[in-house]
């Protein structure tokens, strides 16, 4: 069947949602969320109180999402393909990140978190060597006169 | 592009149906994204002006996609969906 599937199915594209995209993009917003985890974790660890286990639990889950979600925005929104073929491990790194960020959500090992933190620190060089923090952010405010 | 079109619609896209004649308002068009040429968009003609083609989606929350999109240069729609191939059960003309 998969033959047949191949050869009906349509050779493009066409988007029929008009959404805009910011164009604001940076890798520490992931990285907070995965920082929260980190801390989450060792919290939960540090703690004997039942409920305030749970709530780590709860809130550490939220974080993960978050994480992945951020980290999924780097991939499909900012990456473009002339950062892969500058970084042919793009799509190799980003997959592993929202991978880790999956296990982060269920896990209770600070260790798992650390994994997260470091591929994260992986798509942030990627997004600094692309020109992402002048491409992409808005520059630092002046400080108001006073 | 709801309820005439879902997500998913596999559609047979006739590239010759504006041979002859221009976009007319109420046209079903797939065409390139003036904001962006690489990607394809699918919308309906809501106006002709002098400046372009003005595109609609048929779904009430995207009813003001011409604000969004911009006069679309009739040169850009690459074609016509006439029939939804797939999925079988929504078969039929477009």
């Amino acid at each position: 069947m998969n033959w047949l599937v191949r050869a009906l199915a349509p050779r493009a594209t066409a988007h029929a949602h008009c959404d805009i995209p910011c164009g604001v993009y940076d890798p520490q917003q992931a990285r907070i969320e995965a920082e929260s985890c980190y801390r989450i974790i060792q919290k939960y660890h540090d703690s004997t109180d039942e409920l305030f286990r749970a709530r780590c639990i709860n809130v550490k889950e939220e974080r993960a999402e978050l994480a992945k979600h951020h980290i999924d925005v780097m991939w499909h929104d900012y990456f473009k393909p002339e950062h892969l073929e500058k970084f042919p491990t793009l799509h190799e790194t980003c997959w592993k990140a929202a991978k880790q960020a999956s296990l982060v959500k269920r896990s209770l090992d600070v260790a798992e978190a650390q994994k997260l933190l470091d591929l994260i620190d992986k798509i942030d060089m990627m997004w600094r060597e692309t020109g992402g923090p002048a491409a992409t952010r808005m520059q630092p405010m002046q400080p108001m006169a006073s | 592009m709801e309820p005439t079109l879902r997500d998913g619609d596999w559609l047979l896209v006739d590239p010759a149906a504006h041979a002859q004649r221009a976009p007319k308002m109420g046209d079903l068009v797939v065409a390139r994204d003036p904001r962006a040429p690489e990607r394809l968009i699918v919308k309906r003609v809501a106006g002709v002006a002098a400046d372009g083609l003005r595109l609609a989606g048929d779904h009430p929350a995207h009813a003001d996609d011409a604000g969004l999109i911009g006069p679309l240069d009739p040169t850009l729609v690459i074609g016509q969906p006439w029939l939804r191939y797939w999925p079988p059960r929504r078969i039929g003309r477009v």
